[in-house]
This record gives structure tokens, sequence and C-alpha cells, in this order.
């Protein structure tokens, strides 16, 4: 439990609270007025959409056709969880997400702290790194891909006055991947360093006076006052990026498109392709529900790790 | 938090667990319901027929609709339609919607899907055609053709092209098979090439063209010898191998026998992609493993292209000198670029492109009527006419041979030479994965992502595959 | 408990303090011009004459500069307004009422779930947030024949419900996060002094929740602003679209206006770059807030 000096912890109170002038709702109508209206729209309009992708992925049912939606059970499970191609985009995203969410949060926290230890124009320098994250994902990806074209790029004019020789950044299979990363982070990492600025800014100052009376190192300090205080607010900032990045589409769509042939082709991305060329509406409503299953169970446990931190 | 815990412990778990399986279940029941019921029932719509004579027309306001992509054409078309449709029928506003090109497709079937569409007239690719027409997404214009459309003033396959189903054979129509549309706009590639630096003649054949590329790159450093599509998206790079294939005697595929594995990686196909990948590939730009009709266009106007193949509908800004370093005026630009038919090799065939017009099964009544009208208005001798001097191509046979056409661009007689050698992908239902398959691998070919030769034979045993299928599995 | 956290004593060295500022400056230097630098770039090829735009080398200076992008993004080729500028005006309206909306509903929640203890809170929080994992295209058709019945295609209502939806749950998480640094007891403070739950709320928790509430409203003003898959699904007339499609359509077909889409992109970024500005001391302090941490 963490003090400031700013608002002190009241006098704990031994009696008990005296007896509330009563409102015509109780506390628990409260409750159910403030909590109802978000609940029931997010039942209707993620609910229930689910719900039906959910039926539907038991059917070989398509969108276009005319003929009426028939029962296959799990046929669409089975063939989805023992496809090739589907194994193949699961790698693909698995080295993205882990790629891009590792580098947005070294970055996102060292830009983070260098911030946090300005004292003067915070504001202003927050503004300018959260720029990048304000933009629309179309935009970027049109402009990364105008930037890192190999002939007209200025990414490739300016290697090239240093020297280098142009690189094919979007049409060979090694380095399309690492343009998509380094992409996605440029875009993202705002939305870590600004989290892990507002956890660093809560570190209450008086831990750090107190350290530095007893002559503790920078390093101490870190690794001791710092570190713990931020790392929930942090993990909590990497599992919405995890899970955002699991399901981006915008950016591969604009960037690459999947290539070269299908090389940075991720589930998200395979999943539009299947919806919407064949309109196999059965098979890609299964494809989503397995994506949401493994997004669910990865969240769950990665949030039991995360109490387990809190309480500790 | 510890009262959390304390609640927490306390709820009853049983009677939870019940409430909420049965509140799942009980929704995923309606879902179910919901979804057979969106299924199936609207069986009217597919099969619905134009009658043999235009409809009643009303006299109220009426917008018609049309949806497009995003392209100069669909904006001549809404002039052109507002500023003379107008004058027959002042009631009737044109309204072109577009989306951007690589939603094209999906944007318009969704709406197909939910069996309510915002737009009267689809403009659809002639591969589209089959999906459109299997699942009743269109209507079906062969009596309505017969006797509002002067059929003998059009070279047959262009009107097949554009609204037969099934497919016809290349450059025949087949009379007794159903009309589902009418062309619009007629499209082809063009070969673009500089004449300052390889002469005012353009190359015969294609082996002619690949080694005066090659001379062309050695002589001017910094500019490739070939520009040309080779992207993974729409239908890029599918097109490029399919022209190479058809030049050097290949086939697609057999329609009969419904046939791909063997026919398109026959002897000659394997040809065609070695020559595709192995000797044009090299003399491409740095990077260009992407490149569909913007890049290859920049290339031109920025003089990094010797020899450039692309659409001709989308060549227009080439002629811009806003855009162009090779000229201050548009002259001057003529003077520099040079447009052709493309060379031939085993045969002359060129790649079919260009758009039709359908009606949408789910208009409502006056709108199906106003849009039969149009469609009529659209292909008269004068319209046309007056379409090609607006920037369209006509398909009309007088009007691609009247001076207002050749005359409103120089690639117009391009496309007038070379509407006798046009040949078209598949149509069929599944043709978006047909295509899909063929775009990803063939620009892994070209990107060194896969052996040119694998990648020419798994696209003909997917392709394959998801013909048997009849496009159903998905994956 | 100062004397616990004493290890190993280093005297402080200031002339190593001063070196470290300068090298912490560098680096913070260098990361936000390898951070800005595609930003100016675009706000560069908006003021290129197309010509430039495709130069090889790649010009960074010495290039004309021209407003007439800018001055296309509003004023359509007819003289009237533009069909981006419209697409602009949609952007407003729904990213506006949306991010409102989600708010107004997301707020009120996230504090009953901080202060009440409800049944299987957890389970219902994590449900909450659940509603976010599912990819958007798998989503689409289901929504797209469910507004097709409500006759909600193509119309901003539409848009703007399915833009709640999808903020409510991240403001709720948020907010939570917030609320939980606002201690009850001021709340219960309010209430011995009579007044009701509700009232509490109103009265002190809220305007202390301000900061946290404008933070979270960033974040859902982004969503809706930048938001493309919904909208090129559920949107196809020019009166209703927003601007991720329209910016979208610039490109593809034949010559690209890269510098019309450099200047609608600048325009575009703009009003939320101002938003986020004007908030920018609560976005960072919302957090320290009072801050009892439980």
């Amino acid at each position: 439990m963490v003090l400031t000096n700013e608002h002190p912890v009241q006098e704990v109170t031994s009696t008990p609270p005296a007896p509330v002038r009563t409102s015509r709702l109780g506390d628990r109508g409260l409750a159910a007025v403030f909590i109802s209206p978000a609940m029931l729209l997010l039942l209707a309009m993620s609910v229930f959409p689910l719900l039906w992708a959910l039926s539907l992925s038991f059917t070989n049912y398509s969108a276009t056709g005319s003929a009426p939606a028939e029962f296959v059970g799990f046929a669409n499970y089975a063939e989805i969880l023992t496809s090739e191609a589907v194994r193949r985009r699961a790698l693909t995203t698995l080295v993205y997400v882990v790629g891009a969410v590792t580098l947005q949060t070294v970055l996102g926290f060292g830009i983070a702290y260098l911030i946090s230890r300005r004292t003067r124009g915070r504001g202003l320098l927050t503004t300018l790194f959260l720029v990048p994250m304000m933009l629309s994902p179309v935009v970027v990806g049109l402009f990364w891909r105008f930037m890192l074209d190999a002939q007209f790029g200025v990414v490739n004019s300016m290697l090239g006055s240093l020297g280098i020789e142009p690189v094919e950044w979007l049409t060979r299979q090694e380095t399309a991947m690492v343009s998509l990363i380094v992409v996605d982070t440029w875009q993202w990492t705002p939305f870590i360093m600004l989290i892990a600025l507002a956890g660093l800014t809560a570190v209450p100052r008086y831990l750090y006076e107190a350290a530095s009376i007893d002559r503790a190192s920078e390093w101490f300090r870190f690794r001791n006052i710092t570190l713990p205080l931020v790392w929930p607010l942090l993990l909590i900032a990497v599992m919405f990026r995890a899970i955002e990045a699991f399901r981006l589409f915008d950016l591969v769509y604009i960037l690459t498109n999947g290539g070269p042939g299908v090389s940075t082709e991720t589930l998200s991305f395979h999943v539009n392709k299947v919806a919407f060329l064949g309109f196999n509406t059965g098979t890609a409503s299964a494809y989503g529900i397995l994506m949401v299953v493994v997004v669910i169970v990865l969240a769950q446990i990665y949030l039991r790790y995360l109490n387990k931190l809190k309480e500790d | 938090m510890r009262s959390e815990r304390r609640a927490g412990r306390g709820s009853l778990p049983g009677r939870q667990v019940r409430l909420t399986t049965t509140a799942v279940v009980t929704a995923v029941a309606a879902a179910t319901v919901l979804a057979a019921c969106g299924g199936g029932g609207t069986a009217e719509a597919g099969g619905v027929k134009a009658p043999g004579a235009v409809p009643e027309l009303t006299d109220e306001p009426l917008t018609l609709s049309f949806i497009w992509f995003e392209w100069p054409p669909a904006q001549a078309l809404e002039d052109f339609a507002n500023a003379e449709y107008a004058k027959e029928r002042p009631n009737v506003t044109v309204e072109v919607n577009t989306v951007p090109n690589a939603n094209w497709h999906d944007a318009m079937f969704t709406q197909f899907a939910a069996r309510q569409t915002d737009f009267d007239i689809a403009i659809l690719d002639s591969q589209h055609i089959g999906e459109a027409v299997t699942n009743g997404n269109i209507v079906e214009l062969t009596d309505f053709i017969e006797g509002n459309v002067e059929t003998d003033a059009f070279d047959p396959y262009l009107l097949a092209a554009y609204g037969q189903y099934p497919q016809a054979e290349t450059g025949q129509r087949d009379e007794s098979a159903s009309m589902y549309g009418l062309p619009l706009l007629g499209d082809t590639w063009t070969m673009i090439y500089r004449k300052d630096l390889i002469g005012d003649e353009p190359p015969q054949t294609w082996d002619e063209m690949i080694s005066v590329a090659e001379q062309c790159q050695a002589e001017n450093p910094g500019v490739s010898g070939l520009a040309f599509h080779q992207a993974n998206g729409s239908d890029a790079a599918a097109v490029t191998y399919n022209t190479v294939n058809g030049l050097y005697g290949g086939n697609l595929w057999d329609p009969q026998e419904r046939q791909i594995d063997g026919i398109i990686n026959d002897e000659a196909g394997h040809r065609a992609m070695d020559v595709l990948v192995n000797e044009m590939k090299p003399l491409t730009a740095t990077g260009s493993g992407n490149w569909f009709i913007d890049e290859v266009n920049a290339a031109v106007a920025q003089g990094k292209a010797c020899i450039a193949f692309n659409w001709i509908a989308a060549s227009g800004g080439l002629l811009d000198p806003e855009q162009s370093t090779l000229g201050e005026s548009r002259e001057e630009i003529l003077d520099t670029l040079g447009f052709a038919t493309l060379p031939t090799q085993e045969t002359d065939l060129v790649p079919l492109g260009g758009m039709g017009m359908h009606v949408s099964a789910y208009a409502p009544d006056e709108r199906q009527a106003e849009a039969l009208n149009f469609m009529k208005w659209f292909l008269q001798a004068d319209t046309q006419k007056k379409w090609a001097a607006a920037g369209g191509v006509p398909a009309r046979t007088d009007a691609l041979e009247s001076p207002e056409f050749l005359g409103a661009g120089p690639f117009n007689q391009v496309y007038a030479d070379s509407v006798a050698r046009m040949r078209d992908m598949w149509n069929v239902p599944e043709y978006a994965r047909l295509v899909d398959i063929e775009n990803t691998s063939v620009n892994a070919a070209l990107n060194g992502a896969m052996d040119p030769e694998e990648a020419l034979d798994s696209i003909a045993v997917e392709q394959q595959e998801v013909l048997d299928s009849s496009g159903s599995g998905g994956l | 408990m100062a004397r616990s956290l004493v290890v190993r004593a280093r005297p402080a060295r200031s002339s190593g303090g001063r070196v470290r500022r300068l090298v912490e400056v560098v680096l913070l230097a260098v990361l936000a011009a390898a951070m800005l630098f595609p930003v100016l770039w675009m706000l560069e090829t908006s003021v290129k004459e197309n010509r430039d735009v495709y130069a090889v080398p790649a010009k960074l200076v010495g290039f004309d500069i021209t407003l007439d992008h800018y001055r296309d993004v509003f004023v359509g080729p007819a003289g009237g307004a533009s069909d981006l500028s419209v697409a602009l005006l949609n952007s407003v309206v729904v990213a506006g009422a949306s991010t409102v909306l989600a708010t107004v509903l997301g707020v009120p929640a996230a504090w009953a779930y901080s202060r009440f203890t409800l049944r299987a809170k957890k389970d219902q929080l994590f449900f909450i947030l659940s509603t976010r994992f599912m990819p958007p295209v798998v989503v689409v058709i289901p929504i797209f024949l469910m507004y097709r019945q409500l006759g909600l295609i193509d119309t901003q209502l539409g848009l703007i419900l399915i833009y709640t939806a999808f903020n409510v749950p991240f403001t709720i998480w948020m907010m939570k996060g917030f609320v939980d640094q606002v201690p009850s007891e001021y709340e219960d403070a309010a209430m011995l002094d009579g007044h009701t739950r509700f009232q509490a709320f109103r009265r002190i928790t809220l305007p202390l929740l301000l900061p946290g509430i404008a933070a979270t409203a960033v974040f859902a003003l982004i969503f809706s602003w930048n938001e493309f898959v919904y909208a090129i699904f559920l949107t196809s007339s020019q009166e209703v679209r927003t601007a991720p499609p329209a910016i979208a359509g610039l490109i593809g077909g034949t010559t690209v206006d890269w510098g019309l889409v450099a200047a609608s992109a600048c325009v575009f970024a703009l009003p939320v770059l101002v938003f986020a500005y004007l908030v920018r001391k609560h976005l960072v302090a919302g957090v320290t807030l009072g801050a009892v941490r439980r």
C-alpha cells in the first residue's frame, strides 16, 4: 500500500457508518442503473454478433449464397486446426506480436523514463511523442509504404547518401516482417510510453528522496523503487497492445498486403480473405471464434499472474 | 479488495453457472434461428429476369445509383450521365458512389449478401460475373437485350465478355447463353515506350521487346528496362502472368473439363513463368515487387522506365505535364512517349480489361426500370460516340472506329487494334480465390520467396482443388 | 522505513550527473527526431508539387511550396465543398458523439464496479474486456445484417453505436483504475454528512475523476476517429462516409495525388492532436491524483 504525502489516510473509523439518508435507489439499484446501459449496449453490439458468429461457425453458411445454413458440427474447426496454411499464419502472427510488443515496451518505457527525468516541457514532449498514435493506421500504412519504397522512398534515399545499397523493405521475405514490426512500433510506442509515464510520475518523490539520503545508486533506485511500482501498469499496457497487435488488420493490408507472396499474412489478415474471397462465412466465423478463444485463454493466464503480483 | 474476495467466496457458483449457461444457450439458439432465416427464404432473388421491353418509367424525381471504385472514369461517368442522360430523363439524377479499389469486390458483395443494395447498377469486373450470377445477385438481361440493344453493332466478344455466363470462349459469343450485363468501359494493356531511348518503332515480338529493354537499361544508367504489375493484390501479378502465358501459347484452363492442373503448368506455361521471372523481372527496378498501376505510372512519368505495360484506362495521367518530368506540355510528352499494342510471340493475345454494367436484383422496381432504360440509352450509337468524346472507351464498333474516339487519346488506337486479340480469365464463381492463389504465388516467385517452377505447379494444384470443391471449405 | 533502503552508499558525483543529463537529452532528441520524422515528411509532401513527390533521390529541401493540396482538401473540383470536407465533418460528428456516449456509459459503470461488491465482478470485467478480442472482419457481416434489419446501414447513428460499443470496455477498464485511486473514504465521509451515495459520487468523486476522464476520452476519440473497417462496410454514400475510407479512396486507380493524400492526412490528424494537447496535463497527471493505492 502506497501512501502519498498529499492525502494522508483518514483516521480509521472504528464506528460503523452512520445511517445514510436513504435515496430512492439503494446501493444495489444504483449499481444496476449505472451498469446496465453499458451492459445492454455491449450485449447488443458485441455479444450478440459474437454469438451469431458462433452459431454460424457450426454451419457451412455462405453469406452470398441463397442456400440456407447446414449444420456441419465441428468440421470447420477441425479443418482450421489441421490446416497447414493456418499454422503458417499463426507462426507469422506470433513472430509479429512478440517482436512488435517487445520493441514497443522497451522503447516506450525508455522514452517515458527519459521524459520523467525532465523537469520542464513534459507536457509538450508527451504530446509530441503521442503524435504517431493519433494518426489513422491507414494513413500511417500508406505513408510508410511510400517512405519504404525501394526506389522513391526517402528511407532508401537517406541510406543511399550514407553509401548503403537500397534495401527492398517491403518485397523481400526477410525485410517485410521487419518493416511491419518497425512501423507498428513507430505507431504504438506512444501508447506504452503514456501508460509508463503515468506510472513513473506516480512514484512518490519522497521514496527517491529517502533513497538519495542514503546515497543509493541510480541503478538501485531504478531497480528497487521505479521498476516494481511501474511494472503492473506496464504489464496491463502490454496486454492491451498484444491483443490489439493480434487483431491487427489495417497495417498489414496497406503496407504489404500479406506479401511477398503470403509471408506476412497474419491470422487477422487471413480470416479476412476467407470471409470475403469465397464468402465462406461458416469457416470464417469458426476462424474468428478460435482466435477469440486463444486470446481469452492467454489473457486469463496473464491476468492471474498479474493479480498474484498485486497481492504480493 | 478484501471485501471483494469475501463476496467472491460467498457467492453461489452453482446457480451462477446455471444462469449463465441458460442465457448463453438461449442467445445461441436465437442467433442460429436468425442465421438460418437470413440464409434461406429469399429464393426469388435468384433468377430475376428483366422483361423484354423497358417497363414504364416514373416521372417522379429519381436517383440512379452506381457503385464503382475510385478512379477518374467514375467521375467521368457521373458527369457524362448527368449531362447527357438528363436531356432524355430530366427527373433522373445519376450518382456514382465509389469505394477504394482494394475494397471494391468486398463492399459490393457484402451488400449483395445482405440482400439489399444501396446501388441500382453495379459495375463489376468481368470476372465477378460468375459469383454474382450464381448467388442470384444480378438481373438476367437476355430477353431485354434482344429487343433493346442492336447486337449486330457490337463485336460479339465484347458483349459476351461483360455479360455472358457461363463464360464465352475467347473471342466468341454463345448466342444461346444467358446475358447478365452490358459493356460500360473497355480496357486492355498498352505498351508504353520511350521513343527517345529505343526509337520510334516499337518492338514486334516479345523476345525482341526483352532484348530491346535489356539494351536500353544497359545504355541508360538509372533507367530500368521494364515496368509492369507485380503486386499480390487486386489482380496485378495474375494478369501479368496470364498475359505472358497467353503470348507463349499457354492456356489457363480447359473450361469444358474444368481442368487446371496440367493445363496452366504445361510446357508453354512453364516457359512463360521462366520468361517472366528470369528474363523480365531482372529488368525491373529494385523493390518493384509490389508495383501496380500507380507505381508503373510513376516510373514512366519520372522517366525511370524504358518500356512499361499498364491498363489504358489508367494511363491518362501520363500525359499530364503536372505529373511528368518528360515534358512541359502534352505535345512534348507525346514526342517522348509512344503507345502501342502488345508485341506478339506464339500468339497475339492481350488481356481483357474493362467493366460492365449490371442491374442489382435488389433494387426497387422503378429503379430497375430506370437502370434498364439507362443501359439501353448508353449503348445507342450517338451516346457511344459522345462517351468516346468524353474520354470513355465505347463498345460499339462504329464508335470505336470513329474519329471522335481515335482522336481523343493516343492509346485509343491501341484499344481499337486490340479488340480482336483479347482473352479473359475464368469468370467462375470461385474466381476470387483462384486469382488470389495465382496473385500470391506469382508475386512470391517474382520476389524470390518461392521457386518459379514450384510456384506454378502449386498454383495449378491449389486452383484445381478450389475448382473441384466448387469453392466450399474456404481455407 | 528509510533505513531499510540502505544497501550501499556511493557518493553522488555532480560531473557524472551532468554527463548523464546530457546523454539523456541527446537520447531524447534522437528518439523524438526518429518518431517525428515521418510526420514532418508527410507535412513536406503535402506542400510539394506532385512532380517533386516522386523525385529520386527524395528531395528533402529545395522544392517549390504549394498550398494547392490543402485547398483541394476543402474545395471540390467544381468549386463547392469537396467530398473530403464532408467526410471530415462526418468524422467529427461520429467520433465526437461516440466518445461522449462511451464516457457517459462507461464512467458510472466503472465507478460502480470499483465501489460495489458485485457477483462475479472479475468475470464480468473480463467479459467486458473480451468483447474487444474479436477481429472486426469477422463480426462485420453479422453487424451488417443486423443493421440492415434496423435500417442503420449508411447512417451516422449506426457507426456511433458500434464505435461506442467498442470504446465502452476500454473506458470501463481504464476508469476503474482511476476510480480505485480515489479513496472511497471521501464518499463515506460525504454520506456521513447526509448525502446519498449518488450525490457523493456526483459531487465528490466525479470532479476528481475529470483528469482520468480526459485521458480515457482521448483514447476513445482516437479509436473512433481513425477506425476504418466498419466505416468501409457500414457506410457507402458520400454524405455519411467518414474520413478514413475517403482518404484511402484517394489511392488506387491511376496516378495517386500523394500531395492531396498528405494534406488530407495532416488536416485529418489535426483535431485529435489539438484535443490531446489541450488535455495533456491530465494525460500524465491523471493517475497521480489522490493516489491512495489499494
